[in-house]
C-alpha cells in the first residue's frame, strides 16, 4: 500500500513536466484553436522521440510495456500542459487495438503509432451520447468480403487529423448471447465518409462523422463479431480514466495558477491570499484536486492489475467531474475581470477542463453506474471492497 | 502506486476479524453499551489484555517499550476493524506518539506498555473555557517550585476524565513569553490531589446514542486544577516547548482508522439499509434521486479513504506532512455531515427516531448521527483552522 507515485513513476512524471513547460508553452494550445489539423507535428515527433506514444504499448510491437499507470502520468502531464496532440484519441484506439486486435493488426499499426507514424481515434457516441450498448445505431452489414457501414457518429475527437478511426457499430440486434456490436478500424479517407466540424467551448477538434455506405473490408473488424461491448466497454473506461488524469493535471495547474495570483494581487493594501476567505477557497481547490488524483490513480492502477474497475472509474470521472470543474471556476473567481480577457491565458485551462466534464459520461451517468454495482446485486458492501458492476 | 493490502496483511486482517468474532461477546458489547464506547470495564480490559498478548496495540512502535517494530498500515488494520466492532484500539487521543517524539527514556518505558496493556489512558486536557481553537492562549498556570509543579486552572471538554488513568495536560509554565513558546505538556494521574471532574453532558444523552455513533458520547466533563502538586518528572518534552510536543501528538493523531470511519460508517449503513429493506414501501433502492445521491456520497467517501491511505503512505515514508493532515481532517468530517443529512432526507421522518423509539431504523443511528455527525468538524482543529493550515503550511499563504 502506497498510493502515492513511487521515485520511477515520479521521475517519468517529472521528465514529461520538464520536457512539456519548455517545448509546449500555452501559446501553442493558444494557436492550435485556429489551426485546420489541431495539432502541431513536430511535437508529436517529439512525443514520440521520448517514447510516450507506445509506453503502455507492448514491447513486441515497439512498445515501452510499461503499466497503464505511466500512461496515466504522461497523460496528467499533457494535461497540465493543455498539450494540443492527438494523444488521448490515439491512445484509447491503439489501447484497443492492443487488447483486441489480431496479431496482424497490432504488427501493421502499433510500431507505426509508436514512431508518431500513426494518429487514430474512435467514435462510440451517437445522437444519443449516452454510452450504453443501444445507443449504438451505426450499421455495419456484411457484404461478401466487406462491411457496408451507415450512420452518424457525434463528437469524435482529433477526426480532421486522425488517418483512421475505431467505430462501435451494430452488425445484428442485442440477443441473450451478446449486444451485437462490432468494433471496426476504418479509414477515415474512405469513400462515403464526411465530417462536420463541431464549434466546441474548448475550441479543440471534434467533428460529426457520416457513415454513407462506406465499405470497409472484414480485415478491419478489430475482435470477433457482434462481440464487440465488453471491448468498447473497456475502451471507454480506460479512455474516462486517462481523461480524469488530464483533467487533474490541467485542474492543479489552473488551481496553482489562481494561487500564484492571490499571492501577487494586492487590494486593500495587502496581497488577498492574505485574507482568510480566499485562503480557504484555495485549501479547497487543493482538497478538490487531491480527491480527484487519488480517484484517478486507484483506477488506473486496478485496471492495470487486471482488477474490475469499473466503479472505480466512475467514481473517478464523476468527482472530477464536479470538482476539477469547481477548481477551475474557482481560479476564474480568484482572478477576477483578467480570468475573463482573452490576452490571459487562464481560459484556455478552464475551456478545457469544463468541456472535458461532459466528455466520455456525466456525473450523472456515471453515479448511475456506481448505483447500479452498489444497489442491484446482493451482499453488504464495505469501502474498500473489490466491486464489479453487475451485467 | 499501489493500492492493495500485502497478503500478509490480508491475513492480518483476518486474523482480526475472526478474534473478534470469537472475544467480542454479548457480555463484552453490553459493558461496552453502558458503560460508553471509550470506556473499559472490567471485560474490555480483559479483552484489551488479549489483544496486548497478540501484539495487535502499538504495532508500530519499538520493540523496546512493547510495540513490534511494525508497520503504521498493520496498526491501522487492526484498528479499523475494532472500530468497525465499536472498539477503540490507539488511534485518537492515545498520546503515545508524543511521548514517542519527546518522552525521556523513564516515560517511554512507563507510559508505552501500560498503554498496550490497557492500564494506562489519557484524557486529552487541552481545551479551557477561553481557549478552543486559539488553543495557544490556554492560562491553566503550572509554576515550578522546587522539585514540583504546582498546577492551577481548569479544562472544558475533557472527554475521558470521569475514566482515562491519565492526564495529557497542556499548562502554561512561562506567562511573559509569546505565547506558543510558554506552554508545557504534564502527563499526570487523574487521582492526583486536587483535580476535580465535573460531568457534562452531552445532547446524546438520554436516550444513550447506539454504538458507531459519530460522536456518540453521552458525557464529557469539566475539569478542575486546584493546587495540584506533580513531580517534574511529569514534564513531557522540555519546558515551555509543550506547544511544538502537542503539534507532534496531533499530527499523527489525525491519522487513522477511527478519524476516516466516523466520517464514512454510514455511508456503508444506509447502502446495505436501503438494500435490504424497504421502509414503508417506500422502494428507496429504485429511486433515481436517492440512488444518485448515495452515488455521490459514496464516491466522497472514497476520497476520504483514499486520502487516509495517503496520510498512511506518507507516514511509512517518514511522515513528511504538509498539509495532507489537515486535508484529511477538513474532507472527511464535512463529508460525513453531508452523509448524515443526506440520509435524513432519504429516510424521512424515520430519520428522527431515536435509540429505544418504536419504529427506530437501525436503533436510531442516523438520528443520533445528526447530533453528532457536525462534531467531528470541530474536536482535534476545526476545519476552518485546518483550512488555514492548509493554506498557509501547503501553499505557503501568507499570515494576515
Amino acid at each position: 500500500m502506497d498510493v502515492l507515485p513511487n521515485e520511477e513513476e515520479q521521475m517519468v512524471k517529472n521528465l514529461a513536466r520538464e520536457f512539456l513547460e519548455a517545448e509546449c508553452p500555452p501559446r501553442l494550445a493558444r494557436d492550435m484553436e485556429k489551426d485546420d489539423l489541431g495539432y502541431p507535428p513536430e511535437l508529436w515527433k517529439q512525443l514520440a522521440d521520448l517514447g510516450w506514444l507506445g509506453i503502455s504499448l507492448p514491447e513486441r510491437y515497439g512498445g515501452q510495456g510499461l503499466p497503464l499507470t505511466y500512461l496515466g502520468l504522461i497523460t496528467e502531464e499533457l494535461g497540465r500542459a493543455i498539450a494540443p496532440v492527438p494523444f488521448h484519441s490515439t491512445m484509447v484506439a491503439a489501447l484497443t487495438i492492443a487488447e483486441a486486435g489480431s496479431d496482424a493488426q497490432k504488427q501493421d499499426l502499433l510500431p507505426r503509432v509508436g514512431r508518431g507514424e500513426l494518429v487514430l481515434t474512435w467514435a462510440y457516441s451517437e445522437e444519443n451520447p449516452r454510452l450504453l450498448p443501444e445507443t449504438v445505431q451505426c450499421q455495419a452489414v456484411e457484404d461478401g468480403d466487406n462491411f457496408i457501414l451507415t450512420g452518424t457518429k457525434m463528437f469524435v475527437d482529433n477526426f480532421v487529423a486522425a488517418e483512421k478511426c475505431l467505430v462501435a457499430c451494430r452488425t445484428a440486434p442485442a440477443s441473450g448471447a451478446n449486444a451485437g456490436i462490432s468494433l471496426l478500424l476504418v479509414d477515415a479517407g474512405s469513400t462515403g465518409v464526411s465530417q462536420i466540424p463541431l464549434t466546441t467551448l474548448a475550441k479543440d477538434k471534434q467533428s460529426k462523422v457520416i457513415f454513407d455506405g462506406v465499405r470497409v473490408p472484414r480485415s478491419s473488424l478489430v475482435g470477433e463479431l457482434h462481440q464487440g461491448w465488453p471491448i468498447a466497454q473497456g475502451m471507454l473506461d480506460r479512455g474516462t480514466a486517462l481523461l480524469c488524469a488530464q483533467m487533474v493535471g490541467a485542474a492543479r495547474k489552473d488551481a496553482e495558477m489562481g494561487i500564484d495570483y492571490a499571492k501577487n494581487r494586492v487590494a486593500f493594501g495587502r496581497p488577498i491570499a492574505a485574507f482568510q476567505s480566499i485562503q480557504h477557497i484555495c485549501a479547497d481547490m487543493i482538497l478538490w484536486v487531491d480527491g480527484g488524483q487519488l480517484l484517478t490513480y486507484e483506477a488506473l492502477w486496478k485496471m492495470d492489475q487486471g482488477l474490475p474497475a469499473s466503479m472505480e472509474v466512475s467514481q473517478a470521472k464523476s468527482f472530477c467531474n464536479d470538482k476539477c470543474e469547481a477548481v477551475v471556476r474557482s481560479s476564474q473567481v480568484l482572478h477576477g475581470g483578467m480570468g475573463f480577457m482573452m490576452e490571459f491565458d487562464l481560459h484556455l485551462w478552464y475551456r478545457r477542463v469544463t468541456a472535458w466534464s461532459m466528455r466520455l459520461g456525466t456525473s450523472f451517468e456515471h453515479r448511475s453506474r456506481i448505483a447500479r454495482g452498489l444497489l442491484d446485486q446482493p451482499g453488504r458492501v464495505r469501502l474498500g471492497m473489490n466491486l464489479e458492476l453487475p451485467a | 502506486m499501489d493500492f492493495a493490502y500485502t497478503p500478509e496483511q490480508e491475513a492480518l486482517r483476518d486474523n482480526v476479524r475472526t478474534f473478534i468474532q470469537e472475544n467480542v461477546s454479548d457480555e463484552v458489547r453490553q459493558e461496552i453499551e453502558d458503560l460508553g464506547i471509550r470506556r473499559r470495564g472490567p471485560k474490555v480490559r480483559e479483552l484489551y489484555a488479549k489483544l496486548g498478548e497478540r501484539g495487535w496495540v502499538g504495532i508500530s512502535w519499538p520493540r523496546e517499550y512493547g510495540g513490534q517494530d511494525g508497520s503504521r498500515i498493520d496498526q491501522y488494520i487492526v484498528e479499523e476493524e475494532f472500530a468497525r466492532a465499536g472498539i477503540t484500539v490507539g488511534g485518537a487521543g492515545s498520546g503515545a506518539p508524543a511521548i514517542l517524539a519527546a518522552g525521556t527514556e523513564e516515560q517511554k518505558k512507563y507510559f508505552l506498555p501500560g498503554l498496550i496493556n490497557g492500564e494506562i489512558s489519557f484524557a486529552l486536557g487541552f481545551t479551557e473555557p477561553q481557549a478552543g481553537a486559539d488553543l495557544a492562549s490556554l492560562q491553566c498556570r503550572a509554576v515550578r517550585d522546587g522539585d514540583e509543579y504546582v498546577i492551577n486552572g481548569q479544562k472544558m471538554f475533557t472527554t475521558a476524565a470521569h475514566y482515562a488513568s491519565h492526564i495529557y495536560l497542556m499548562a502554561r509554565t512561562d506567562p511573559e513569553a509569546p505565547k506558543h513558546r510558554g506552554i508545557s505538556i504534564f502527563l499526570i494521574p487523574m487521582d492526583t490531589e486536587g483535580i476535580t471532574v465535573r460531568p457534562l453532558w452531552t445532547i446524546q444523552n438520554e436516550p444513550q446514542a447506539p454504538a458507531g455513533t459519530t460522536y456518540g458520547d453521552a458525557r464529557t466533563n469539566e475539569v478542575f486544577f486546584e493546587d495540584v502538586r506533580v513531580p517534574t518528572s511529569c514534564l513531557l518534552g522540555e519546558e515551555n516547548m509543550g506547544w511544538y510536543v502537542g503539534a507532534m501528538g496531533l499530527n499523527l493523531d489525525r491519522v487513522g482508522a477511527s478519524r476516516y470511519l466516523i466520517s464514512v460508517q454510514r455511508d456503508e449503513d444506509i447502502v446495505n439499509y436501503v438494500k435490504e429493506n424497504d421502509l414503508g414501501g417506500m422502494n428507496l433502492a429504485e429511486d433515481t434521486s436517492v440512488r444518485d445521491r448515495i452515488a455521490e456520497l459514496w464516491i466522497e467517501a472514497q476520497v476520504c479513504r483514499l486520502m487516509t491511505m495517503r496520510s498512511m503512505s506518507l507516514v511509512e515514508k517518514g511522515g513528511n506532512f504538509t498539509y495532507e493532515g489537515s486535508a484529511e481532517k477538513v474532507f472527511a468530517p464535512e463529508h460525513g455531515v453531508r452523509t448524515t443529512e443526506t440520509i435524513a432526507q432519504i429516510l424521512g421522518p424515520y430519520a428522527q427516531l431515536l435509540n429505544g423509539s418504536e419504529d427506530a431504523v437501525e436503533e436510531g443511528v442516523f438520528a443520533h448521527n445528526l447530533m453528532g455527525s457536525f462534531q467531528s468538524g470541530i474536536n482535534h482543529g476545526s476545519t476552518q483552522v485546518m483550512r488555514d493550515q492548509i493554506a498557509r503550511r501547503g501553499l505557503g499563504m501568507p499570515r494576515n
